[in-house]
């Protein structure tokens, strides 16, 4: 975010604080991609990320006062999108079935690539802890880097990394097309 | 290698946005929700409110009661009424009772005399 867009950011944020519903409801707009995705690819299916999204955002209502900037908020929306979700699965602690119907949702998504590989890929990610699943998507799909990745979960940097290379190796030994690079990579 | 398995993920992990109906559910929802936080002041309102809605409904208990009270007064006058006018039976029967008895004894003591008389004659 640039200075110009983080000031609007702010302006936006004061005005939502002060009780303007209009500026609740552009705040909202402009976050619920971001949080009902972190949900969607935490718990998996639709309904359970549209019920955390939901939960998130009227949490947040309640403690808009505590916010102090457009940056806090983003950290905020995170950490407890990611908690909640972790929360959840470590409560169900089963594995997670993703329905035809949020599958549909997530190809028509996509844009280029092979919407195969990256539904298997998404699959894979399911399958992985909790906890490793908020770090490869706090990593691959919020783009943050390793030390907001561990401010954000509360987490050593030391286990941060550790939980992405061992993801990554998870998801490249599992992957048909990563594994035949890697076997291509090892004999070259 | 590794960047390949990344920009793979990167791939497969593109945000995506939710239903519009979702989204005009939440918007509903979260602004109704701040609405409702922000009417403090209506609830004081409704708190000063208060007394005139416990005055009507005091007065409405004592109108309960009072027709109450008074219903069962007239029942005790009706019951009082009752007994007094079976007490008075009562007592015209005993009259009564007490008359026969006195005519019974004229007539039998009559009947005595008359049988007293036609063996002496």
């Amino acid at each position: 975010m640039n200075d110009e867009a983080s000031a609007i950011a702010d302006e936006q944020l004061a005005r939502a604080r002060s009780g303007e519903r209009a500026a609740l409801a552009e705040l909202i707009r402009a976050h619920q991609r971001s949080v009902y995705s972190l949900a969607l690819r935490m718990l998996g299916t639709r309904d359970l990320a549209e019920d955390l999204t939901q939960d998130v955002f009227m949490q947040l209502n309640g403690n808009l006062k505590s916010i102090e900037s457009s940056k806090h908020l983003m950290f905020w929306l995170r950490k407890v999108t990611t908690y909640r979700a972790i929360d959840h699965l470590r409560r169900q602690s089963r594995l997670v079935m993703t329905p035809l119907e949020d599958e549909a949702q997530f190809l028509s998504t996509v844009d280029g690539g092979d919407p195969l590989l990256q539904r298997h890929l998404r699959s894979l990610l399911l399958g992985l802890s909790p906890s490793a699943r908020a770090v490869v998507l706090l990593r691959y799909q919020e783009d943050l880097d390793l030390v907001d990745i561990a401010r954000t979960l509360d987490m050593p940097i030391d286990t941060v990394k550790s939980h992405l290379k061992r993801s990554l190796e998870t998801l490249r030994r599992n992957t048909p097309g990563a594994a035949s690079t890697r076997c291509r990579d090892e004999s070259t | 290698m590794s960047e390949d398995i990344e920009s793979r993920l990167r791939a497969a992990l593109r945000p995506v946005e939710p239903s519009e109906e979702f989204s005009r559910t939440l918007l509903m929802r979260v602004t109704a929700d701040r609405s409702s936080q922000s009417n403090g002041r209506s609830h004081v309102r409704r708190r000063f409110k208060a007394p005139a809605r416990w005055f009507t409904a005091s007065v409405a208990a004592s109108l309960l009661v009072a027709v109450g009270i008074q219903h069962h007064l007239q029942g005790e006058h009706e019951r009082e009424s009752g007994l007094e006018a079976r007490r008075q039976v009562i007592e015209a029967l005993r009259v009564t009772s007490q008359k026969l008895d006195l005519a019974y004894e004229a007539v039998k003591s009559q009947s005595t005399s008359l049988a007293d008389d036609q063996t002496g004659a």
